[in-house]
Formats: structure tokens, C-alpha cells, sequence
């Protein structure tokens, strides 16, 4: 399944493009986020609480950051698995300045599988737009607390 | 599957039943009808701890014509309200509405109040709900307040309910003279669920020309939402085959619809015309006979 969508950050990009990258801004920006841990090899261990109303369930793996042009671009690779189902997932991640905002901009690949996806696949779509749009607003949100500080 | 293991409680009263709800906060969950919680305890999507049965509130099951509108207890049965006389009389909308839902057993035990808190996308009342304007009662132990479903509707099963608040009531707007209800719904040939559905309250003048158009869709997107290009497009005019088409056409302008393995974004964004149109000509229809 294609997602892609964009998100205007009130913050400039090269402030953006640091705090996404992270570990300790995304782990407290992600909704449900338990545990974003660095491995050696430049991976990180996620564990997170994700769902939607009823329908949450914790889903544990591998983030991957490859590809950084800083300030501009990264692409990032994702395998989670959890009792409900899997995700994998592969995408583009583009910032772009707009004054003193930053559009930010993905594009990705996902495979969806498991429960969730076969009893679900009727509202996948919509339910990833949701998740994407969580992270972006708690995103948001803790950048401009960091910058009232 | 069996689902997980919970604890299950049945309170006396709607008091007893904030109060519960209040104390399990994010592992507890109201059940009703139980024809949407249910099967997802059962494939353990969803696993809460604590079940609050509120299907014993009697008082939360009635339909009574209060203050001009028609207030339909939480609890009340799609089946009931596809039955009641009083309300193909003075509200159409609401029993075409629910003869249209799920099948016979999941009318018969699903709530009015149970689906519009569960907010699923493909869900036929909140498209009326949206249409008419309805509002809903929401109690908790912090007290009591009157949501519009304009607010209701959040997002993908996501409703403007506070944790701890119980939909008990909705109250919808009469139909007024000269007015005709209709829905029209795109079944999913296997689930039963709405791909499109379409409610729509049109009024009209003495010249029988639009004089107002409601139009609420549903299953195109993460929530029901009102289609106010095709109320705009249809009022002040004749409601002619043409004109309704045309106005129809709009009926997902600005809309990012969902796609799935059944229908796909784009035919699902056709499927919202043809729907509109034909939900349009039944109500201009049935508001000429009215």
C-alpha cells in the first residue's frame, strides 16, 4: 500500500531534520512509544503501543535510517511485528523550507499483514493516515515546546 | 478465536454505569448490542479488561417526539427504529435508515447509541446523523452535555467523546412540510457494509424548487461528513434529473477518499455521485407526495 501525505512543522528545517532524527524526541513524540533504543549498527530497537480507539496493540522491531541528507532528506525502513499483525514499510522523507515553517513531506511503501490487515484492510488506509498524522501533531507539538524554552 | 480474558459488569443504573466507566478508564469499554465490540474481542483486536454491559438500562430505550425533535434513547435497537410508525410519520429518515443496516441479527441486537460511538467508517447512521444535524447526549460522572454530530465525527472510529462519557440520547430534527427523506447505500456484498451511503433531507418551496438540501455520506472516508457543495448545488433549483446530477457530481469534492481491495479511491468517489443522485431523486420524490 502507497501512503504519502505532508505535514507543516512550525519550525525551520534544519531544527526539524535534527529532532526527527532523534532517538529521545521521536521516542517521546511517538503516540505510544515504549521504547526507541540505538543499536550498534546505527539501527534502532522500537516498541510501541499503536491503534486506533478499541483496537491498540504493542508492536516490536527494527527502525532503520539510511540515505541522510541533512537538511533535506532520509529515507527510513520499518519492521514491526505485534499479536495483531505486522508492518513493513519503506518511504522518503522530505523537507522543505516554506518561511520559517518546514514542510514535511513522505512517501512510502507499506506491506500490512496479520489479523489487523485481513479484518481490517477496509480501513487500513484511512487508519495509517490517522497513526501518521498522530506522530506529526505530537511531533509538532514538542518542537514548539522546545522552542518557547 | 475466544477473546482474552475480562472482567464483566453489569451495572444497575446509567449512574453506576459512569461511574465504572470513569474507574476502568482506558481498560474498561462499554458493551450494548455488542455486534461491533464483539468481534473484534473475538480475533483479540481489541482486548479491553473490563466490560461494562449497559444492554439492561432500560431507560435508555425509547422514542419519544420531545420539544419539536424526536429523541431516540441510546439503547434502541436499528430494528426498532425500523419498525416504529411514529417515526416513518415524523423522521423517514431514520427507519429507511436502519432497514438498511448489517442484517437481521445485527438489527435486532445493535444500538442507535453503539454505532455512532463506534464511529466505523462504513457505518449507515452517522451519514443521517450528519444529515439532519442531530445531537447526541453525552453523560458522564462529570456531567452531561448535548454534542452536534458536526462535532461528533472525529476521525477514523474517533468521536469527540470524552473518556468516561456515555452516549444515552439523540435527538433529530422533525420533518418539516413539503420535505422528503431518503438514503441510498452501496451494500459491500459480503459484510453488508456501506461502501457508499448517501442520507439526504430535501425541502421545497411552493414552486418546487429546492428551498434547503441536508446531505450526509458516509463510507468514503474516515468519517461521515456533510456534502454542502451538493446542498449548495441542488438549492433554489428545480429538482429535475439533470440538475440533481449535477449537483451529485460534487458529492466527494474535497474529500481524500479511501481505497480498499473492494473499491478503490476513485470508484468510490463515482460511487458517492451516483448514490447522491439517487438519494436526491428519492427525497425530491417522496417531498412532492408530502
Amino acid at each position: 500500500m502507497k501512503i504519502e501525505g505532508s505535514y507543516k512543522i512550525p519550525a525551520a528545517r534544519e531544527i526539524v531534520y535534527k529532532q526527527l532524527l532523534d532517538p529521545e524526541a521521536l521516542a517521546r513524540a511517538l503516540p505510544g512509544c515504549e521504547k526507541l533504543a540505538p543499536n550498534p549498527d546505527g539501527t534502532y530497537n522500537a516498541e510501541m503501543r499503536v491503534g486506533i480507539a478499541a483496537v491498540k496493540g504493542t508492536y516490536q522491531g527494527r527502525v532503520e535510517i539510511l540515505d541522510q541528507k541533512p537538511p533535506e532528506r532520509f529515507r527510513m525502513r520499518v519492521n514491526v511485528r505485534g499479536k495483531g499483525g505486522f508492518l513493513q514499510g519503506e518511504g522518503e522523507i522530505v523537507l522543505s523550507a516554506s518561511g520559517d515553517e518546514t514542510t514535511v513531506s513522505y512517501s512510502g511503501e507499506t506491506q500490512v499483514g496479520g489479523m489487523i490487515a485481513a479484518v481490517g484492510q477496509r480501513m487500513i488506509q484511512a487508519a495509517s493516515r490517522q497513526i501518521v498524522g498522530q506522530f506529526f501533531q505530537a511531533f509538532a507539538k514538542q518542537i514548539q515546546e522546545r522552542s518557547t524554552h | 478465536m475466544i477473546p482474552e480474558p475480562f472482567e464483566y459488569h453489569v451495572p444497575k443504573t446509567l449512574e453506576e454505569a459512569t461511574q465504572l466507566i470513569a474507574q476502568f478508564g482506558e481498560d474498561g469499554k462499554l458493551l450494548a448490542g455488542g455486534h461491533s465490540l464483539v468481534p473484534m474481542m473475538k480475533l483479540r483486536l481489541a482486548s479491553p479488561r473490563h466490560l461494562v454491559d449497559i444492554a439492561r438500562l432500560d431507560g435508555l430505550r425509547y422514542i419519544t417526539e420531545k420539544d419539536g425533535r424526536m429523541e431516540i434513547g441510546a439503547l434502541t435497537t436499528h430494528y426498532r427504529i425500523e419498525s416504529s410508525n411514529l417515526l416513518k410519520e415524523k423522521c423517514p429518515l431514520l427507519p429507511l435508515t436502519a432497514q438498511e443496516i448489517g442484517d437481521v441479527q445485527v438489527r435486532n441486537k445493535g444500538t442507535l447509541g453503539g454505532s455512532l460511538a463506534h464511529a466505523d467508517p462504513a457505518a449507515d447512521w452517522p451519514a443521517a446523523a450528519v444529515a439532519l444535524g442531530a445531537e447526541l447526549k453525552a453523560v458522564s460522572t462529570n456531567g452531561e452535555r448535548w454534542i452536534p454530530a458536526s462535532e461528533f465525527f472525529v476521525d477514523l472510529m474517533t468521536t469527540s467523546l470524552a473518556p468516561g462519557e456515555i452516549v444515552t440520547a439523540i435527538r433529530f430534527p422533525l420533518l418539516p412540510a413539503r420535505s422528503g427523506d431518503a438514503y441510498a447505500k452501496h451494500h459491500h456484498p459480503a459484510s453488508g457494509f456501506a461502501v457508499v451511503g448517501v442520507a439526504a433531507r430535501l425541502t421545497l418551496d411552493e414552486k418546487g424548487h429546492v428551498k434547503s438540501a441536508r446531505v450526509g455520506v458516509t463510507g468514503i472516508t474516515a468519517s461521515a461528513y456533510r456534502a454542502v457543495e451538493v446542498e449548495k448545488a441542488i438549492t433554489g433549483k428545480a429538482p429535475t434529473p439533470k440538475n440533481l446530477q449535477l449537483a451529485a457530481s460534487h458529492a466527494a469534492d474535497g474529500i481524500e477518499a479511501n481505497g480498499d481491495l473492494y473499491a478503490s479511491a476513485e470508484f468510490r468517489v463515482h460511487l458517492a455521485a451516483v448514490y447522491t443522485e439517487r438519494a436526491l431523486a428519492a427525497a425530491a420524490a417522496s417531498a412532492k407526495g408530502h
